[in-house]
């Protein structure tokens, strides 16, 4: 943490987190650790306090307005969703096992599979849609498996005729 | 033709390119991230601002081409290693063919026409 005394490297950090603003949390703080990092490996060999050898690195890592450019540039949110998305298969799967329903046991599975569908898409950056369709697949789940339970108990406490 | 053009031209090619350099420089095993870099930017012209290779280490990882390790360093903080995973070494086979195949044609077509620019000067 020696590094981060450096009023040069907080600035430049300052800088880099501002122009990254556009960026998802996550994504701005991976970049901001990964240029941390790359500072503290370029500055652990010099002496502490080289005002020479810091602008030194800083100039080599070029602007960080146009490192946070090319953050935003390697994954547009919007293009790549128009571009390359596909709709995660999970997620239909879990819809028609949901609709489907197979005494109870498509609501089972329609909750397995549109719970990891959501998880898929959320980690595709984009490149996958139908959070909405995961999303139906887990409410029909769930009220797959509320006819279910209301099912069975009806059956057990019905009144035996005879 | 003014100069810029021709260097407009190259630089798009280092965009395109530039990814599979990262993931050949992986071939042989794991790296760091400031080792990367610095192994990338002492390869004559590939880049111009160091710290844009990380958004594309990003990329590449959120595509599953690399995939990212902490371990712990002699001295200081743990480092972030990248490795390719099975989809990067099957990207980087494909394109070092493509390349290959690219790399002759333009060299075919850019060399004999030196030459025949060179007789007509004679």
């Amino acid at each position: 943490m020696n590094m981060h005394t450096d009023p040069l490297v907080d600035d430049y950090l300052r800088r880099l987190d501002a122009a990254a603003s556009a960026l998802p949390a996550h994504r701005r703080d991976e970049l901001v650790s990964q240029i941390r990092d790359h500072l503290q490996e370029a500055l652990r060999q010099g002496p502490a306090g080289d005002k020479a050898a810091v602008r030194n690195v800083l100039e080599r890592l070029g602007p960080p307005e146009e490192i946070a450019a090319a953050a935003t540039e390697s994954a547009p949110p919007g293009q790549l969703a128009a571009g390359f998305s596909q709709v995660n298969g999970l997620a239909i799967a879990s819809v028609l096992l949901a609709v489907l329903w197979f005494a109870g046991i498509g609501a089972v599975l329609a909750l397995v599979f549109g719970y990891r569908a959501r998880r898929e898409i959320e980690n595709s950056a984009g490149s996958q849609t139908g959070s909405g369709l995961a999303t139906a697949g887990i409410i029909l789940g769930w009220i797959g498996i509320t006819i279910l339970v209301a099912g069975v108990i009806l059956i057990s406490f019905r009144p035996l005729k005879h | 033709m003014e100069p810029g053009r021709a260097r407009n031209a190259v630089s798009q090619l280092r965009k395109g390119t530039l990814e599979y350099c990262v993931l050949a420089l992986l071939r042989d095993g794991q790296r760091y991230g400031f080792e990367l870099v610095r192994t990338l930017s002492e390869a004559d012209g590939l880049l111009i601002s160091e710290g844009t290779i990380y958004p594309l280490l990003s990329r590449l990882r959120r595509d599953h081409l690399v995939s990212t390790s902490w371990q712990e360093s002699e001295a200081g903080p743990p480092r972030r290693y990248y490795q390719l995973t099975d989809a990067g070494k099957r990207a980087l086979a494909d394109f070092s063919d493509e390349w290959a195949r690219f790399r002759n044609a333009v060299d075919a077509l850019v060399t004999t026409q030196g030459e025949q620019d060179d007789e007509h000067a004679h």
